[in-house]
């Protein structure tokens, strides 16, 4: 189903197409050749304002909009972005003059508005036929034309071809490789006459292995099992421990969460919560751990609320695949825009940012208002794909699995049934007609059986409207009749919670009257996918229900919205309330009734409330007339009732009506071109009969095996963090415009692995982690660093400074402050004196955030932590599948004086001093070993001891000189580089 | 404790710097990024001008102070008088009115304050500034700004980082990444809190996609102006101690792994920050300053907020005179909503104003009579302006369509107006001055072409000034 377009966009499709027409038609001018009074007015009045005003932007040198105002051909024939800006004979019709008047969406020249006289010149000389000596411009470069898209030259480039699997290369050393990826490597080095760094001692193996995949620091009776273990295979071993561990999900779900650029509110004036945001968190952790396999991951969440089975959570048994789809929704929003189309553009745009690099590792983002320039991307897949994201919608999901709430409301339902059964049939027929007067419309009556044409959500609304017989117990254990033709969330039980969203609509009509009853229902309306309705400028789309049983007319004053797209939400709980600075979720427990919808030119609803329609109350079943099982039926019904629990609700994606969007010409909403049906990209459905025109399909293209894409994007992801760099330098960008695969045949090898494993990551690492490649030391040795300066060969491992969230976490293990609980909502953040601005919690989270995993802190957009900001945490904006690893002043001041840190260091040293019947000797040891993995070296142990007598004897008795050991062992380098 | 000498350490390794830097731009900048005194050494004054160096062509100037006024003056009551609003004060406007943020549109609002003509230019200016209007022949008055955002925070972005959404590099990260700092002890983009971080946060600071060595550090009044810069331990030994053990760890760990960039970094790093320590408080000591300079900016005004607001001038002086590149004040708080008068205007224009005048005026003759002023860039302005009819009954709405910045200072053309609005004051209708234009004046004056100074990010070489942006000529000197 496809709306029709805004008035708007109709209207300038209109120009667009009398311009197209001209192109086609014969203009008069064209005919004959142009008077020589006409050639002198041109010369005269009008070819000077073209030099001076217009051609700077217009002309040889730049041409904006595509366009070039320096021969007739190119003023008349070929035209810019919009068409050709001159119709001769036709100033009205001519885009030209609508420019220079400023009375368009275009205003020429854009600095200053020419003159009145200027405009009647050129007015009248477009009227004239705009006559333009022929010979003068340089028509053959103007008609040549300048779009160099060509999809099927650009479609060569190496990520858009089919993984091959190559054939592993033969090697000389042949002692070195222990599997493929090490052939691979070997390969290369051998041919640069380079060999191998030498094997890292198994200190800094297990070191590097254990951040690698808990982002944890091993503890010392890890290190000491490992050591012991002589057996052969105790590497793999101990990878294999790691992978199992449930710290491996939290620390991968981090690397992840960067990627769909998570955070829990939505920044802008008031930063709103983004509420139940930790639940996608919760989310990745889990499928991490469970290896779900990673086409699966990406289906998720790309459609997971289109699965019909989807996964469920282990234990609750709640839908775990619905909840991937929060993944679109952790952009910026606006609290009130002034131009709400735009804020959806600006929404669907990071969407489609996201998605691209995310799954893709392309920019499709960059084809937003000209063919991507580089790679084989066009206008009109990127509006193909901003089809699909305006189409989808926001819903707070019900995650219960059936047996929760669904198996009691069938019971609930039946046993209404029953006693509707039992009573005497009253008459049939259903409410009269509503009267509608010249100018209404009717929007929704629920006249029939069911809810055809909404999509609702939830138990409360039942399966259909109230229909003629239909009776609910009432709440002092009587029978209550109900009247036919309401939308009634109460209908079965007040406390259970649910929305019916209506068709996607254009607004055309200035008032919308909806007839309602009810307390604590609310009715939205969401223009263009608006969800953060409230005032200003949104109060009115709004609506509270609280009035209780009669039938009330509630109507909103859409005017300022006429030409939008919209859809209603009539909602009972399951949606989202912003109030003041604050984001909430409306409570469920009271039941909304709407028993018409319509849309009108009046700002008066139809008839008075009283004359439409009877209240959905209809009266009690008077005692006499209750069968004899009533009685117990009711019982049992009130029982139920009164058991069904709070749903489990999520953010989520829902689907709507399907919208097919116009290219925008430049970007600009105000200038469309044709409109593109939803599909995935062309370059990637060469040969394909499947359209991908939903979001299950485009979903299912992209997890694709054939796809050549995803699998290389995701394998080069878990290599760069591995080994400090992708095989594609740019893990976002595997376009012509990011880096080239150091090891084009290792990739592909490592992409077929994937597959072939049934997209397992876990044994992706497994994998990467077992080779030889990975145990290198990172040590630099000056020949081979000549030989090979950027490390592209892999001649070594790459030194690592530990991620900002590693850093902090690493300290809270050696505290022995870490608090190993998984999961649940986000710890509120600290909030320093220097953390300002609006929106600010009222309250600050504790300094140590409980000692919680850095990844449980609430990540608020306005209000990041300062601490992780230092060590490069990406702010929210988009994709980032590569942080810097930046170095700033601000990092060794928080390592010298954050009191988070200092407070680590003394809880530290207060636990490691208070070993009982350690020596200072073993004391020292033990710091050594837990910060670095390694005992210490040389004369370290003196120098400690020294550094702990110097500052006894300085005063810092006991646990303090202590503290300062702990504290300098956290400042030092050693600690947060992995080499 | 020795320092090495080393300053601001190359942020990521040289090699993967040199990557990101687009062709052309990569050398130059890596030189200034990584010498030791960067741009300036390049440019030394000579003779008190700075015509010389310049990362693309002759600079004019060496820093910026940028006063921002956050929540948007409103032009018709400060710099752009507009006569027709007293004759139709009351009547509904006769023009077509743009969607608005409250959209409770009023009728025509005429200006509260009187304007004067003032200096030898005879610019006028109201009587909300008149002492900054006393300076009037040092600025060139933009009275046709326009920007593409009605929200505060898009346009708060848009203003600082030319791109309406978070997570794009503040303008002072630019021109840092260009320039590189001149200060040994001190980051080269500095924003001194006034008190009240304006709508978007922090991030209008961030340094977004560049490296953070180029996020801006904010600086808040009182006590502790930095966070962490205050050693935890209960005497300087105590701290040099431990520090003196950190650097014998790292140079153990230098010998066993190589002398990886990145660790050496680190280091450098390290002692920068231990001498940011001791530069900080240095900073914001102002007993070496005179009764006179005091009293210059306002340090003995009656009403507070003038008096904090003098403090954060002064201090940008200090900035300035150090070296620091590009200095950001945000506004002091006077209890009413910043610049953002939605209603009630006469008293909160009034008590903003107030807050900010003298100091303004202060630090301009200040960096004059040091001969500062001639290398330093001084723009002032808010994210938007507001408009000519009222909001309710006495507010303005806001409006991006046509509002006034001033520049001064080094290479900007003093006592000139730019541009002009309708009769109203509502839309700039000659030679209107973009948001992108603005920052491609600024880096032209500081010796930068902005179409050159570029980081590839997202498979883009970026831009300040994305792919927009002019130099407006008329402003320059």
């Amino acid at each position: 189903m496809e709306p029709p377009l805004p008035s708007r966009s109709r209207r300038i499709l209109r120009i667009v197409a009398i311009l197209l027409m001209a192109m086609i038609r014969p203009a008069p001018a064209q005919e004959e050749a142009p008077s020589p009074e006409g050639l002198a007015f041109f010369e005269t009045h009008v070819r000077p304002v073209l030099v001076e005003r217009c051609l700077s932007c217009h002309g040889p040198e730049a041409q904006k909009a595509g366009l070039r105002l320096d021969s007739r051909a190119a003023a008349l024939e070929v035209g810019g972005d919009s068409g050709p800006p001159v119709v001769a004979g036709d100033p009205d019709g001519s885009l030209l003059i609508e420019a220079i008047r400023y009375d368009s969406y275009i205003q020429m020249p854009p600095d200053s508005k020419l003159s009145d006289a200027t405009i009647d010149r050129l007015t009248e000389w477009v009227a004239m036929g705009a006559p333009w000596p022929a010979g003068s411009g340089p028509e053959d470069e103007a008609t040549a034309g300048s779009d160099p898209f060509d999809l099927e030259a650009r479609a060569g480039h190496w990520s858009l071809q089919p993984v091959v699997e190559p054939e592993v290369p033969e090697v000389s050393a042949r002692g070195w490789p222990r599997n493929p990826i090490d052939r691979f490597l070997l390969a290369r080095l051998e041919g640069a006459g380079l060999s191998p760094a030498p094997e890292a001692d198994r200190r800094t193996l297990i070191r590097r292995a254990t951040f690698d995949l808990t982002g944890l620091p091993p503890t010392r009776a890890e290190i000491e099992a490992f050591l012991q273990d002589d057996r052969p295979g105790a590497f793999d071993r101990l990878i294999d421990r790691l992978l199992a561990s449930p710290s491996y999900g939290e620390r991968w779900a981090r690397h992840w969460l960067d990627l769909v650029r998570f955070a829990e509110t939505s920044g802008h004036e008031f930063d709103y919560d983004i509420l139940t945001a930790h639940r996608y968190r919760d989310y990745v952790i889990r499928a991490l751990n469970e290896d779900v396999p990673y086409d699966r991951f990406v289906i998720e969440h790309l459609a997971g609320d289109l699965l019909d089975n989807p996964r469920r959570h282990p234990t609750t048994g709640t839908n775990e695949s619905i909840l991937g789809t929060m993944a679109f929704f952790f952009a910026e929003g606006t609290h009130s825009p002034v131009d709400v189309r735009e804020e959806m553009r600006t929404r669907v745009d990071n969407q489609i940012d996201v998605l691209g690099k995310a799954f893709l590792g392309l920019t499709i983002a960059c084809a937003r208002c000209h063919d991507h320039k580089f790679d084989a991307i066009s206008t009109r897949d990127y509006y193909a794909l901003a089809g699909h994201l305006q189409s989808l919608r926001h819903q707070y999901a019900f995650l219960d699995p059936p047996d929760r709430i669904d198996d009691r409301v069938l019971e609930l339902q039946s046993i209404r049934s029953a006693l509707a059964a039992g009573l005497p049939r009253s008459e049939a027929a259903g409410p009269p007609a509503l009267p509608l007067r010249e100018g209404d419309a009717l929007f929704e009556e629920f006249s029939g059986d069911s809810f055809d044409g909404w999509f609702p959500s939830g138990q409360a609304f039942g399966d259909g409207p109230t229909r003629p017989g239909d009776v609910t117990p009432d709440p002092d254990g009587g029978l209550l009749r109900l009247e036919a033709g309401w939308a009634h969330s109460g209908a079965i039980a007040t406390t259970l919670q649910g929305v019916l969203r209506s068709r996607t609509f254009e607004i055309e009509s200035p008032y919308l009257h909806l007839l309602v009853a009810g307390t604590g229902g609310r009715i939205n309306l969401v223009v263009d996918g608006f969800e953060k309705i409230r005032s200003p400028i949104y109060g009115g789309l709004t609506i509270g229900v609280n009035h209780g049983d009669g039938p009330r007319w509630a109507t909103m004053d859409v005017s300022m919205w006429q030409g939008h797209l919209a859809y209603l939400e009539l909602a009972d709980g399951a949606s989202s309330n912003y109030t003041g600075g604050t984001s909430g979720l409306w409570p469920g427990d009271g039941w909304l009734a709407v028993g018409a919808i319509v849309t009108s030119i009046h700002p008066e609803p139809p008839v008075p409330a009283g004359e439409a329609k009877p209240g959905p109350a209809r009266g009690r079943v008077a005692h006499g007339e209750l069968p004899a099982e009533a009685a117990s039926l009711i019982d049992r019904y009130r029982q139920v009732a009164a058991e069904l629990p709070e749903p489990t609700l999520a953010l989520a994606a829902a689907e709507g009506t399907g919208i097919d969007v116009p290219v925008h010409i430049r970007g600009s909403s105000k200038n469309l071109g044709e409109v593109v049906p939803r599909r995935f990209l062309e370059v990637l459905s060469r040969g394909r009969e499947d359209r991908a025109d939903n979001r299950l399909a485009l979903a299912r293209r992209i997890a694709d095996p054939a796809n050549p894409l995803t699998a290389r994007v995701l394998v080069n992801r878990l290599w760069a963090h591995h080994f400090g760099r992708g095989i594609v330098a740019s893990p976002d960008d595997f376009g012509a415009m990011g880096q080239p695969p150091t090891h084009p045949e290792l990739l592909d090898w490592l992409a077929s692995e994937f597959i072939r494993s049934g997209w397992s990551i876990k044994h992706m690492h497994r994998l990467i982690m077992t080779s030889s490649a990975y145990r290198m030391s990172s040590r630099l040795f000056p020949e081979a660093e000549a030989a090979d300066p950027t490390n592209a060969l892999l001649h070594r491992m790459n030194l690592k400074r530990l991620e900002a969230e590693a850093i902090r976490d690493a300290m809270l293990a050696l505290s022995g402050r870490l608090e190993p609980k998984l999961f649940g909502p986000s710890v509120p953040p600290y909030l320093s004196p220097f953390m300002e601005g609006r929106g600010r919690p009222s309250n600050s989270g504790p300094i140590d955030g409980d000692g919680r995993r850095s990844l449980y802190i609430n990540i608020r957009r306005n209000f990041l932590s300062p601490f992780l900001l230092a060590f490069d945490f990406p702010s929210p904006a988009t994709c980032r599948g590569r942080r810097d690893a930046s170095n700033v002043p601000a990092q060794a001041l928080a390592l010298m004086n954050d009191p988070f840190v200092v407070e680590q260091a003394r809880l530290w040293a207060g636990r490691a001093a208070s070993a009982p019947g350690a020596s200072p000797e073993e004391v020292v040891d033990a710091l050594y070993e837990s910060a670095y993995s390694r005992p210490p070296i040389g004369a370290e142990r003196e120098r400690a001891i020294a550094f702990l007598r110097e500052g006894e004897a300085a005063g810092r008795a006991g646990v303090e000189a202590w503290a300062d050991l702990c504290h300098a062992l956290l400042i030092a380098k050693e600690f947060r580089y992995i080499d | 404790m020795s320092h090495c000498g080393r300053i601001i350490a190359p942020p990521l390794s040289r090699r993967a710097m040199l990557s990101r830097c687009a062709n052309g731009f990569g050398a130059l900048a890596m030189a200034s990024l990584l010498t030791e005194r960067g741009f300036g050494a390049r440019l030394a004054p000579e003779g008190g001008s700075w015509e010389a160096g310049g990362l693309h062509h002759p600079a004019k100037a060496r820093s910026v102070i940028f006063l921002y006024m956050d929540g948007g003056p409103s032009q018709v009551d400060t710099f752009d008088p507009k006569p027709r609003l007293d004759r139709e004060h009351g009547q509904p406007i006769q023009a077509r009115v743009e969607p608005t943020q409250f959209n409770n549109v009023g009728a025509v609002l005429r200006s509260p304050w009187p304007f004067r003509k003032r200096g030898e230019s005879g610019i006028p200016v109201s009587d909300l500034f008149p002492l900054v209007g006393g300076c009037v022949d040092d600025l060139a008055v933009v009275r046709s700004m326009v920007s593409n955002f009605s929200e505060h925070t898009n346009a708060n972005y848009f203003l600082h980082t030319c791109f309406g959404q978070q997570g794009r590099p503040s303008a002072g990260a630019w021109v840092t990444y260009g320039l590189g700092s001149e200060s040994e002890d001190l980051p080269g983009f500095v924003v001194l809190n006034g008190g009240l971080i304006p709508p978007g946060g922090l991030d209008c600071f961030g340094n977004g996609f560049l490296p953070a060595s180029y996020q801006g550090s904010v600086l808040k009044a009182g006590e502790t102006p930095l966070a962490n810069i205050t050693p935890t331990e209960p005497t300087a030994e105590d701290q040099l101690r431990k520090l003196d053990l950190v650097r014998a760890m790292d140079r153990d760990v230098l010998a066993r792994v190589g002398d990886h960039d990145a660790i050496e970094s680190a280091i450098a790093n390290g002692e920068l920050a231990f001498r940011m320590q001791s530069a900080v408080p240095e900073l914001t000591d102002l007993s070496g300053e005179s009764p006179e300079t005091l009293r210059l900016y306002g340090f003995d005004a009656p009403y507070p907020p003038t008096r904090s607001y003098a403090r954060q001038c002064l201090l940008a002086r200090r900035l300035v005179e150090r070296g620091v590149r590009f200095v950001e004040l945000t506004c002091p708080g006077v209890g009413h909503d910043r610049w953002d008068q939605h209603s009630n205007l006469k008293v909160g224009h009034e008590d903003n104003a107030r807050a900010v005048d003298q100091p303004i005026a202060g630090l301009l003759r200040d960096l004059k009579g040091r001969g500062l002023l001639d290398s330093t860039v001084v723009v002032w302005g808010g994210e938007f302006g507001r408009t000519p009819m009222a909001q309710g009954t006495d507010g303005r709405d806001h409006n991006p369509f046509g509002f006034t910045m001033w520049l001064a200072g080094g290479g900007v053309k003093g006592g000139t107006i730019h541009g002009a609005t309708d009769d109203y004051g509502y839309h700039a209708v000659q030679d209107k001055v973009e948001i992108y234009d603005l920052h491609a004046t600024i880096l032209h004056l500081l010796g930068i072409d902005h179409t050159r100074l570029t980081y590839r990010f997202s498979g883009r070489d970026m831009r300040l000034t994305d792919v927009h942006g002019r130099v407006v000529p008329e402003l320059l000197a």
